[in-house]
């Protein structure tokens, strides 16, 4: 892998090949962003290389337990994809520190196929599975190699990546940048901004075992049927804007606590709020007994779309995490679905740039126009307002709401010999007081009205 | 969270660090990873170690508020917090080479 004549190293099968001129485009990681836009290039014809740093596609990824599926539907038969359950139920519990109020939901169409295209998955599986499907298409998928900087030309022009392989440089008409997170060469490279902290969250994650049965008695399931939880409130993350998660999968559960790394740094440690989480009353009886066979954490880019980078910039494209496409609202919990999205658009403008003879930054910026016309980038634009209204309203969200609804609840269904009417009254008072009054609550239902719209 | 346990909330035991570290398949590598970039940052300007409040894994330890961090870098998830939580951008955070480091089977 060298621009010049040198006798190649031999110490790996991969230093052994010259692979410049060789490929199309070199993608930066075989996360699911990274893997969807090889699979549409090579589906396009071209011949795309992925570089993945970890021991397989997979080992390095982590993420709370949801794939949502419509777009990787499209380019991949799911029907062979190691999926663990679809999402029968969705719960969202507000957890105060020994209170639960939750909503929680079974549609019936969830149970029929595609069930809404979300399942859990383990990522070690799913995205290996997923790599090799771009494989199959065509693709190259290397892998123990990581990017540590791009090449660029004369004309500051991106032209290829620096590996950590001996004489570890490649060149290539165009660089996808889908190396998630912490996107150490996008930064590097000047290509995006480092986060500031109060843009990212930190998620530290169980896997623990137990076996099916166990898991489909606690959750009331049957058969390929699953659960996914979320939690909010002091009882979740105490004093941080976070939450925390509970998903199951065929054989394991996954328990986790997300939150913004601002709020880490002020309190406590991701695995002390972690703890905690699975103490509360509500979740204890879930994740009881169970065995652990995995803790692991990650970084969450939570900026929304003014922490989105330029998608298009000297030849180089950035897609997923990497570009900060995560949307979480609270309600709508998604970055999987955009990941893949992102790899689709890139990957067709890419193709269709190289089909119309030039990758220059204005063919390639179809990708720009499609994200920005997609779900995606429209998500992250109608919800923009959330990230910090809930900043702003912490203490009434996380900490008064979930406690006053407990109140409430304990209040109204009072069995005592004073009659209904007063303590429906009580429990009236109790929930304006935490809204602040009427002219409160007509406030904060003005001021969230785009929540759940 | 309440200091007494409620009878009729079960106890879920809580893995250590150690233990929750030992689940986890690591590739050692020799060299660290981690570091910080001015010592004089971590010794002088900063008081409240946030790269040691944000780690999950129990990699970054203060003795006190002058000296400069010890890193158990062949414990790091590789999850970056300490990366994005440092006041003063002083984090040296790269990726351990050639695949080196956790090696995640779920995920």
């Amino acid at each position: 892998m060298s621009a010049d004549t040198e006798p190649m190293d031999t110490a790996t099968p991969t230093d052994a090949i010259d692979y410049d001129g060789e490929f199309d485009a070199i993608v930066v990681g075989a996360g699911l962003a990274g893997s969807a836009a090889a699979l549409t290039m090579a589906g396009e014809g071209l011949n795309p290389i992925v570089i993945e740093r970890g021991q397989s596609p997979g080992t390095k990824n982590v993420f709370g337990g949801v794939l949502f599926t419509p777009t990787i539907r499209e380019l991949v038969d799911l029907d062979d994809a190691p999926l663990e359950r679809y999402v029968a139920e969705k719960r969202y519990g507000f957890l105060s520190e020994r209170d639960e109020t939750a909503v929680s939901m079974r549609p019936g169409e969830w149970l029929d196929e595609p069930h809404n295209d979300a399942y859990t998955v383990l990522r070690g599986d799913f995205d290996e599975w997923f790599a090799e499907q771009a494989e199959e298409a065509g693709a190259t998928v290397i892998t123990e190699t990581t990017v540590t900087d791009v090449l660029r030309d004369d004309e500051g022009r991106v032209v290829g990546v620096d590996t950590d392989r001996p004489n570890g440089d490649l060149r290539a008409p165009v660089v996808i940048l889908a190396e998630g997170a912490n996107s150490l060469v996008g930064e590097g490279a000047g290509l995006r901004d480092h986060h500031e902290r109060d843009e990212v969250a930190v998620t530290a994650k169980e896997v623990l075992k137990f076996d099916r049965d166990t898991i489909e008695e606690r959750f009331r399931l049957h058969g390929e049927a699953g659960a996914a939880y979320n939690y909010f409130g002091e009882g979740a993350v105490g004093d941080a804007v976070g939450g925390g998660y509970v998903y199951t999968n065929k054989r394991t559960v996954s328990v986790g606590v997300v939150y913004r790394i601002e709020d880490a740094a002020q309190g406590q440690s991701p695995d002390e709020v972690l703890d905690e989480f699975k103490q509360h009353p509500a979740i204890a009886p879930l994740v009881r007994d169970g065995h652990l066979v995995e803790y692991s954490a990650h970084a969450v880019p939570e900026g929304g779309a003014d922490a989105m980078p330029d998608l298009v910039q000297d030849g180089a494209l950035i897609v997923g995490d990497a570009a900060g496409l995560v949307l979480n609202n609270g309600v709508h919990l998604e970055g999987t679905n955009m990941a893949v999205e992102s790899g689709y658009h890139a990957g067709r403008a890419v193709a269709s740039a190289i089909s119309e003879g030039g990758v220059d930054d204005r063919a390639l910026a179809t990708y720009e126009t499609e994200l920005e016309h997609s779900f995606v980038v429209q998500n992250l634009e109608h919800y923009d307002f959330f990230q910090g209204l809930i900043a702003e309203d912490r203490e009434f969200i996380f900490r008064e709401l979930p406690r006053a609804l407990a109140d409430a609840e304990a209040e109204y269904f009072r069995m005592d010999r004073q009659p209904k009417e007063e303590h429906v009254q009580n429990a009236k008072d109790r929930l304006l007081e935490a809204f602040g009054g009427r002219l409160g609550a007509l406030k904060r239902a003005w001021k969230y009205r785009k929540m759940l719209s | 969270m309440s200091t007494t346990q409620h009878p009729d909330v079960p106890t879920v035991e809580n893995a250590s660090i150690e233990d929750r570290l030992y689940a986890d398949k690591y590739t050692d590598h020799e060299e660290s990873h981690l570091g910080v970039k001015v010592e004089g940052f971590c010794t002088d300007r900063c008081d409240t170690n946030d790269c040691v409040s944000v780690c999950p894994a129990d990699v970054w330890h203060v003795e006190d508020d002058d000296s400069v961090p010890t890193i158990a870098y062949e414990n790091c998830l590789e999850c970056g917090s300490c990366r994005f939580a440092c006041p003063y951008d002083n984090v040296v955070w790269e990726y351990p080479e050639n695949g080196a480091g956790v090696s995640y089977k779920y995920g």
